[in-house]
């Protein structure tokens, strides 16, 4: 009978079952009615029923304070059910109606199906993992299952067997291959670039040897139909790197294992190559295009998102260094140092950030110099479609691109200075990496700062007084009851509401505890092991801070796709599923809670 | 309870035939009602015939879903095609089933003395109330709670003289913000009116009015949801 129909399979978690487990599910849940203002699961209490809302709007409070909103087809709440305790309360803001699954029929299914019992884990990254799983279809097994063809790079070269091997070896470079396909009769072989090395350098064969006598004809092929996993046992069975691709009788191709780790990994392993052979900055401004295209196909393969953030940084660094050497005059060259700061200092960029970078120099360079530095740095940066850096942190700013000397006076004002500009300035230099040139400036204006804040504890007080700079995110009721009447968005910033807190609250400690590492995560891994920091909320704040980057990251490639920049990290919560909502709205009170660990470690008032 | 409704019990209750079915007459549980829904062969309570039926149990604001009363039935005659369209019950589905009188007992059992809730329950509570007759000479005492009743008392009660009154099924579950779950399935049916009438008895408790006028759907307007 269709009563089954009144409940909706089709969000999370349930959209993981099968349908027997949905039916059980069906069988067994009860609906229960709510009145405004009916508490449906208090905080601290366990819960007999998870709650799947069927109609209304359910508030989540936590200490009276509204954190999310609830609506049909969401669940609440694992943690009272599952860790017989919630975590907030649990109000009916309208008339409310919602399924009642028993327990028991819940920790059944959490015992024998994976997927679903992520959505009861307690800590925000294994909830990630596990939706991450679910959601992407094109994940490294789906690589797998790829065809040979996709993999497959070039065409087939065929030379005669009567050829020499010298004109074999010019023949490769010409097209630029390190295998040929060699016709001797009615056989077929194949000749690598190493079998020629091997012939003249080991055995000091002749030029002129018919290549056919450095030739193998057992050759190892495969269908260019079959599966790439086929390809890779073929390949570890007859320990090749390199498989002979047949379509229709007739060789083709080669399929190297680059190739497969190519499909895999994007192409990552070429760009750093065409980044180095760069011959002026048009050439690296389609290396950053090609960084960004690389970006999009690594997420859509499922990378994790820090690996995403580390390959990223990573070529963002080499592309900011090769500029550095194409642009920079020799004075500017020999006695400077570039600086990133912000994500890309931290390594924690995803797509492309703001240009926030600086300059230090050893000793000061002639004036013209240094300023058709500034200009043509900043100006190719543009043009690889890095915005500028809206509070000024750029080379371009006389501030940011000076002598050591300079800045370290600079850093001891910061210090003494007690507004909130200098502090974020000290926040942001602390962030700074190294990319090109000396190195050892940078670690002297550190030291420089770490010394002038000994005994500042009053400084640090300021400093933690930022995580409170922007707004609590308005995922409450006001928020959303304006959204739909048009008054106000429903998106969240994820940079302010999520990101800048973590991270600056996370910095701020590690200032106080004299930690240098730049990556937020290995910040949080020092804090932890120093003490610092409890180390349960250590591993939910990672986990927190990997869901905004993911959804940062989405949002920018989304403004990408419709090419519109604008602001990269607005998200809007009409548009996310509910498994998402979910994860944003733990990843957000992880963040509240630090925010009060931070307060209360600082003697910050409350809000 | 009126004295006419007393006496009335009374007299059903001296009708009865069967002592087995005594419980009809006991106080009903504190707190609950039964949810009913009939389909038919048509809308002629004196000859049409029960196809399917749902009945399901409320205790407090909970829906008892999971002990719910469902079967498919077979009807002495076959219904015709016309009726089909509306329930999508073919002969096929309906020919194996048991008989109403089978499921008579079973059923009473089910529902016992609860007060019994529908949308137009007069003609599902009707219908039953042949099949009662026929074998306990007497009519079901059941209290009835008409669903499109409690709707009327809280959109037009005091409304001016003339205004136009929309008391449809649908109107009434969209003004409520209850999802439309598919109409004309004795179980879905029974599920609606009772989410319906739940959250209808809260207004009536706090005294909440259903706005008049266009677009009144509470449920939809605030959030979106």
């Amino acid at each position: 009978m269709q009563v089954a129909e009144s409940f909706d399979a089709g969000n999370p978690p349930f959209d993981r079952l099968t349908q027997q487990e949905v039916e059980d599910i069906r069988a067994g849940a009860d609906i229960g009615y709510f009145a405004p203002g009916d508490v449906i699961v208090a905080a601290g209490k366990p819960s007999g029923q998870l709650h799947v809302i069927i109609k209304g709007v359910v508030e989540v409070r936590q200490d009276g304070a509204m954190t999310a909103l609830l609506r049909a087809g969401d669940s609440f709440d694992s943690r009272a059910l599952v860790h017989g305790a919630a975590g907030e309360d649990f109000i009916a803001a309208e008339e409310t109606l919602c399924h009642l699954v028993p327990r028991p029929a819940v920790t059944r299914l959490i015992s024998r199906n994976a997927g679903f019992a992520a959505f009861f884990y307690a800590e925000v990254s294994r909830k990630l993992d596990a939706l991450a799983g679910a959601r992407r279809p094109d994940g490294f097994e789906s690589v797998l299952r790829a065809r040979v063809r996709d993999a497959q790079r070039g065409d087939s070269n065929v030379i005669d067997g009567g050829e020499t091997i010298e004109a074999a070896g010019h023949r490769m470079r010409r097209v630029n291959a390190n295998a040929l396909f060699v016709r001797d009769g009615d056989r077929t072989g194949v000749v690598t670039g190493m079998n020629l090395s091997k012939a003249v350098v080991l055995r000091r064969l002749p030029l002129e040897t018919p290549v056919r006598d450095v030739t193998h004809f057992d050759v190892v092929s495969i269908e260019a139909g079959d599966f790439l996993y086929e390809a890779i046992l073929l390949m570890t069975r007859h320990d090749k790197r390199r498989l002979a691709v047949r379509r229709e009788g007739r060789y083709v191709g080669f399929l190297e294992d680059i190739d497969i780790l190519g499909l895999v990994a994007g192409n990552s392993q070429l760009i750093p190559g065409r980044i180095d052979r760069a011959r002026g900055v048009e050439d690296l401004t389609v290396a950053a295009r090609d960084i960004q295209a690389q970006v999009l196909r690594l997420h859509g393969q499922g990378v994790r998102i820090e690996a995403i953030a580390e390959i990223t940084s990573d070529l963002n660094r080499r592309l900011l260094a090769r500029l550095f050497e194409l642009v920079a005059p020799p004075s500017v060259q020999s006695g400077g140092c570039l600086l990133l700061m912000g994500s890309e200092g931290r390594g924690e960029q995803t797509l492309r950030t703001d240009q926030d970078n600086g300059l230090l120099l050893a000793t000061p360079v002639p004036e013209p110099d240094l300023a058709a530095f500034r200009e043509a740095f900043t100006r190719a940066l543009d043009d690889f479609g890095f915005p500028r850096c809206p509070g000024g942190v750029m080379v371009r700013n006389p501030l940011w691109s000076q002598t050591l000397d300079g800045f370290q006076r600079q850093l001891r004002g910061w210090v003494v200075d007690r507004s909130p500009e200098a502090a974020m300035n000290l926040a942001i230099f602390w962030d700074a990496a190294a990319v090109s040139g000396r190195g050892e400036l940078l670690e002297q204006a550190r030291m420089t700062l770490l010394t002038a804040l000994r005994g500042e504890g009053a400084l640090l007080a300021h400093f933690a007084q930022l995580v409170d700079t922007f707004a609590e995110p308005q995922v409450g009721l006001l928020g959303s009851l304006l959204a739909s009447v048009g008054m106000n968005s429903d998106e969240v910033d994820i940079k302010r509401a999520g990101i800048f807190p973590l991270v600056h609250g996370v910095r701020t400690l590690a200032i106080g505890r004299g930690i240098t590492a730049q990556p937020t995560a290995l910040r949080i891994a020092a804090l932890v092991e120093a003490g610092a920091l409890d180390a349960a909320l250590g591993r939910e704040l990672v986990g927190a801070l990997r869901v905004f980057m993911e959804f940062r990251l989405r949002a920018q490639l989304e403004a990408a796709r419709r090419g519109t920049p604008g602001p990269d990290a607005a998200v809007r919560l009409g548009l996310l599923t509910s498994a998402d909502r979910d994860i944003l709205r733990d990843a957000l009170r992880i963040v509240r809670q630090f925010r009060e660990v931070i307060r209360s470690h600082y003697n910050l008032r409350g809000h | 309870m009126s004295i006419l409704q007393a006496v009335r019990r009374r007299w059903l209750r001296a009708r009865l035939a069967d002592p087995a079915y005594g419980f009809l007459f006991d106080p009903w549980p504190e707190e609950e009602v039964v949810s009913l829904d009939l389909e038919t062969t048509g809308l002629d309570i004196r000859r049409d015939e029960i196809v399917a039926l749902a009945a399901i149990r409320l205790r407090g604001n909970r829906i008892l879903l999971s002990e719910r009363f469902e079967a498919v039935v077979r009807p002495a005659v076959m219904p015709p095609p016309a009726a089909i369209k509306v329930h999508r019950l073919r002969h096929q589905d309906i020919s194996t089933g048991p008989g109403m009188q089978d499921l008579l007992p079973d059923l009473l059992r089910f529902i016992g003395s609860r007060p019994l809730l529908g949308y137009y329950i007069d003609f599902d509570a009707g219908m039953l109330d042949r099949y009662v007759r026929d074998r306990l000479r007497t009519s079901l005492p059941n209290r009835r709670i008409e669903v499109s009743r409690l709707y009327h008392d809280r959109k037009y009660g005091g409304a001016p003289p003339g205004t136009v009154l929309d008391l449809r099924f649908a109107t009434i579950l969209r003004d409520l913000g209850i999802p439309n779950l598919g109409l004309h399935d004795a179980g879905t049916d029974a599920l609606m009116a009772a989410m319906m009438y739940l959250q209808l008895r809260d207004l009536q408790r706090r005294g909440v009015r259903l706005r008049r006028g266009p677009r009144s759907g509470m449920g939809e307007i605030p959030t979106g949801a």
